[in-house]
């Protein structure tokens, strides 16, 4: 890799608050999950399990 | 390559974008507005007949606010250009460049369309389909059209601010009810008097004018404007008795209710009769500050009477 391969607009400053807002998304994204993971089992209620097929 | 990493190691950083913190993002969704919109919405959910489970309340609760975090973005990349010339909003971070325009345009758009099809998908599609109709009237009626060319765009777009506790109440129920409509009026009318109290500050009227926003106080003056607040502010007393009449409330609300707006009156009144100086001035920030209160207080009793078990009255409409 050379050098200007390795050169990027951004400093060391702009680094850590992409870093921060990545972080950040990564948290939303999980908490995403977790919505329509409960919601989904809050939906299908306690009767789920003795359902007819 | 080698063009594409000279261009990379030359461009300023500021050009790429990407400058943006976590807490510029934040602010761009008008942290301030998105709380009374939280209040409100959550207000409409325990206000309407019926029950929901609590994580479903709680689904909707987020969806609202996050769209009202989505209008408020993409109510700041159309506004760049007048936020930066008034001293009130030039912080903002679209103005001050930390943000560019098309990073707030993407925020906004993302952010609208997930709130939309989670309360629409998790809750019911009519709140989603209210919730959808409401981030399009903030940004395309009142910001894209209204704010710009007519001294009514308050009292117009007064609408998609009091639609939240229309969109929770209907997360509920499925269906726009009269009950929610008194909600829905109680912030609508509320909206003119609260804002032209503030538009007719000194400093704030001046950035108005400055920004050629068409505020009331600007084009048709400040007289003009008061006569209007105290005629609104008349208005809006009456409207507040109307959870009472759809038996939506009772007697604790609908007395605490009528003594607030006997001192929003109070405060109309004294902004209509005080019209040069200091005083004036005072008036102006007293009713502004009383009228945020007063709206609190309104949606705190429905709350406070649910809380306690009050009975409401028999519904006289509907």
């Amino acid at each position: 890799m050379n050098d200007a391969m390795t050169k990027t607009p951004f400093g060391p400053e702009d680094m850590s608050r992409r870093k921060k807002r990545a972080a950040v998304m990564a948290l939303i994204l999980f908490a995403l999950v977790v919505l329509f993971f409960v919601t989904t089992i809050v939906r299908l209620g306690s009767g789920v399990a003795d359902r007819a097929f | 390559m080698s063009d594409l990493n000279t261009y990379a190691a030359d461009t300023p950083a500021t050009a790429e974008g990407g400058q943006g913190s976590v807490g510029d993002y934040f602010a761009l969704l008008k942290p301030r507005v998105m709380s009374l919109v939280i209040f409100t919405a959550f207000v409409g959910i325990i206000a309407a007949p019926g029950a929901v489970h609590p994580w479903i309340g709680f689904v909707a609760l987020l969806a609202i606010a996050v769209g009202a975090g989505a209008a408020g973005a993409l109510n700041m990349w159309y506004d760049a250009d007048i936020d930066a010339m008034m001293k009130r909003t030039a912080k903002r971070p679209v103005p001050k460049g930390v943000v560019l325009p098309s990073e707030a345009l993407g925020f906004g758009l993302t952010l609208a369309v997930g709130s939309v099809l989670v309360l629409g998908l998790l809750v019911n599609v009519t709140a989603g389909a209210l919730l959808a109709f409401t981030i399009f009237f903030y940004i395309a009626i009142y910001t894209m059209w209204l704010k710009r060319l007519t001294p009514q765009n308050i009292v117009i777009g007064g609408a998609a601010g009091a639609f939240p506790p229309m969109v929770g109440w209907v997360s509920v129920t499925g269906s726009v009810d009269l009950g929610s409509i008194a909600l829905f009026l109680i912030i609508f009318m509320w909206t003119p008097p609260h804002f032209w109290a503030l538009a007719l500050w000194k400093k704030i009227n001046a950035d108005y004018t400055n920004a050629g926003v068409p505020m009331l106080p600007v084009v048709a003056g400040p007289d003009e404007t008061r006569r209007q607040i105290l005629i609104y502010t008349l208005l809006l007393f009456p409207i507040t008795l109307l959870p009472s009449l759809t038996g939506t409330t009772g007697l604790f609300y609908t007395v605490t209710t009528a003594a607030l707006g006997v001192v929003f009156i109070y405060h109309a009144v004294q902004v209509y009769r005080l019209r040069e100086g200091v005083e004036a001035e005072t008036a102006c920030k007293k009713l502004f500050g009383f009228s945020t209160l007063w709206l609190f207080l309104v949606f705190a009793l429905i709350l406070v009477e649910r809380g306690l078990g009050l009975p409401a009255f028999a519904p006289v409409l509907g």
